[in-house]
């Protein structure tokens, strides 16, 4: 009975074969597939070359899962047991169909290999785009350190030219070279800072600073400049704004000066408009909106989206220079901040850029005593002597220009190793007071010098200050530089007035056997 | 009658194991993808110089740990091609791990490893990058294009009748 309705309303899902070991069929119930007794199985699908191999097996019993077969132009999953009589020589097949269990599994595996796909795909995209960046980045930084060192001698032989008997129109021309030659590192510059970023390696660095004293000295520059191309610099600077703020002045300054220099640049006649305003009286942290309009040449329409990008210059304005890079700085520096640069922008109408940053309140909103240091006089050593100053420098441009430099000051006389090596060896034969360490020499660097130094027996060598003298301006060389022991660093291009203030600085300290440790 | 050998194609999913087998087989290709499941297969007589070779051709299921691979779709088999993605280093990334096990289990077997989709990569900088991971691919071959797929299953075919 049970037989009778199995056989009236259920499928017959499965068929049974017996195969000899020619592949013969000699027996089928052909529930599945017609299939002729006597014909070779292997006519009838490729997959059955494989019974040959069974014999081969030690096992008796095998089962191929889920095997494609076409049956009349339909493709059928079967999962197709085998069970080898060694005796016989023959094989049984039990073929299960499986079809719409498998068709469901296929569409889920479908799906599931697509996304997996698209998103090795997408990583892979990413991978390159990395590589790209990477490579992009390390070639600017590379080519702006070697620009830069080149470009140091020029500024400082500039200013010692500057300072001789010069008449009116050389001076003219010194200064217009030495305007362009700043413009140059001003680049250089942007070109670090924009391979710094997208290399995601400038972090924003919250600090307490005098909020009122910065604006003011914005100001006070940009008036002057306005003036200059009669313009009207209209400040409004909130006055519910604390003296004392929290955030990171660099670039907060970075930011502002470059958007005041374009306001400026490309304004003509009317006025710049420079407001920073604040919504709240909160006493922890507050909303600081900064605002640059300005009745300028303004911006078409088209190019409100790309004026962005880096190495992005208005055609138009390509009469005014400059790299392309500064909005893009601007809006990325905003961007590390977690804000957003927004622009409006009427074309011959002006243009207005603003952001709004969270920057935190000092608790201490008291004016901090002013520290002045003062000059050593000229000629005012020991007893009349020079301070003895050791220079560790490979490059003769730039040995050159620390020698003209100091030879105008009577205070020092200058010494000089090219390289770390013959630095250290110097100060074991001789006495000095200070060193000057370019950071990049050959047979032995700066930092090594300096490991070597803080590490001397000798005590007064110990102890010597040593001041960074570098092409270098990242922030990871100047961790790197205090890391080794040394107790100040300055970048080339050399900036007379405050080598010797820090010089001076540094020396008044050691003779107080107040040597700082920490590189500031 | 030719003699028949069984070939298996594996590799990770979506290397192009199944496009590769209807080029050779049916000298067709489609950009569309679409998964194999288990195992799909097909078969071709090669002919060569002295003697033909009938080649059945066994497309398994890909998968990225050749350690799953179930031991009834390897049974048996003649030859391993060893198909990756050109286009996703994640395909030969881990080819020697595959293979290590593949050496292991079935230690009479030949191996050809074929990198696949070139037409979508610059072939110098694969070859630098398989280079650099002491990859020895046997052919870079391409299924949209035809490139190197029947030189690739001649060769198998020609080194199996060699080893016959």
């Amino acid at each position: 009975m049970l037989e009778k309705l199995r056989q009236e309303f259920l499928e017959n899902t499965t068929q049974i074969l017996i195969i000899d070991n020619t592949n013969r069929v000699l027996e089928t119930d052909n529930s599945l597939f017609y299939i002729k007794k006597n014909s070779d199985i292997t006519e009838f699908h490729p997959f059955f070359y494989v019974i040959s191999s069974l014999f081969e097996e030690d096992r008796k019993e095998q089962k191929f899962y889920c095997v494609q077969i076409e049956v009349k132009g339909r493709t059928c999953f079967y999962d197709i047991r085998s069970i080898v009589d060694f005796d016989k020589k023959q094989v049984v097949l039990f073929v299960e169909d499986l079809t719409d269990h498998y068709k469901t599994v296929h569409q889920i595996k479908q799906v599931r290999n697509e996304s997996i796909i698209n998103f090795n795909i997408t990583q892979e995209l990413n991978h390159e785009l990395n590589v790209q960046r990477g490579f992009k980045n390390k070639f600017l930084a590379n080519v702006s350190h070697e620009i830069r060192t080149p470009l140091n001698s020029i500024l400082g032989f500039l200013s010692v030219l500057e300072n001789t008997n010069l008449d009116r129109e050389q001076l003219d021309l010194v200064r217009i070279v030495k305007d362009s030659s700043k413009n140059l590192v001003s680049i250089v510059d942007d070109l670090l800072d924009i391979s710094k970023i997208e290399a995601g390696r400038l972090e924003i660095k919250n600090k307490r600073f005098n909020f009122k004293k910065f604006t003011d000295s914005l100001v006070k520059t940009y008036e002057l400049q306005a003036e200059e191309k009669r313009l009207e610099l209209i400040s409004d600077i909130g006055t519910n704004l604390p003296r004392f703020l929290i955030g990171d002045q660099l670039r907060l300054n970075q930011i502002l000066i470059n958007l005041l220099e374009n306001a400026l640049k490309f304004t003509h006649k009317g006025s710049v408009t420079f407001r920073i305003s604040t919504s709240s009286r909160n006493m922890r942290r507050i909303p600081v909106t900064f605002e640059i309009r300005d009745t300028g040449i303004g911006i078409p329409k088209e190019h409100l989206t790309t004026i962005f990008e880096s190495f992005t210059q208005l055609e138009k304005r390509g009469l005014f220079g400059g790299s392309g890079l500064g909005l893009s700085i601007v809006k990325q520096l905003t961007q590390l901040m977690d804000s957003d640069l927004e622009v409006e922008s009427i074309e011959n109408e002006g243009s207005t850029f603003r952001f709004t940053i969270s920057m935190g309140v000092s608790h201490d909103q008291k004016e901090e005593k002013k520290v002045t240091t003062r000059r050593v006089k000229k000629s005012s050593g020991p007893k009349g002597k020079k301070y003895r100053i050791l220079l560790g420098e490979d490059i003769e441009v730039n040995q050159l220009l620390m020698m003209r430099l100091f030879a105008d000051e009577g205070s020092y006389s200058l010494d000089i190793a090219k390289n770390g090596e013959q630095l250290v060896l110097f100060l074991e034969k001789y006495q000095y007071d200070l060193i000057l360490m370019d950071l990049s020499m050959p047979v032995m660097d700066g930092y090594d010098a300096t490991l070597r130094i803080r590490n001397h027996k000798d005590k007064k060598i110990k102890k010597i200050p040593i001041i960074a003298l570098t092409a270098r301006t990242t922030e990871e060389e100047r961790e790197a530089a205090k890391e080794s022991g040394m107790n100040a660093y300055l970048t080339k291009p050399v900036n007379a007035e405050i080598l010797f203030k820090t010089i001076d600085r540094l020396l008044h300290r050691y003779k107080n056997k107040k040597t700082e440790e920490s590189v500031e | 009658m030719s003699v028949s050998k069984k070939v298996v194609l594996l590799g990770h999913f979506g290397v192009g194991k199944s496009s590769l087998l209807r080029r050779f087989v049916e000298n067709t290709f489609s950009e569309s993808y679409t998964v194999t499941i288990g195992v799909h297969i097909m078969k071709k007589e090669v002919h060569l110089e002295k003697e033909n070779i009938t080649l059945v051709i066994w497309d398994v299921e890909g998968t990225d740990d050749f350690t799953k691979y179930r031991p009834s779709y390897l049974m048996g088999a003649s030859s391993f091609i060893y198909v990756f993605d050109a286009s996703r280093s994640v395909t030969y990334s881990d080819i020697k791990y595959n293979l290590e096990h593949l050496k292991e289990k079935f230690p009479h077997v030949s191996v050809h490893i074929i990198g696949n989709k070139v037409d979508l990569v610059d072939s110098e900088v694969l070859i630098n990058d398989l280079n650099a991971q002491d990859i020895q691919h046997s052919y870079l071959s391409s299924a949209k294009t035809g490139e190197n797929v029947e030189l690739l299953f001649k060769d198998v075919a020609a080194q199996l009748l060699e080893n016959a």
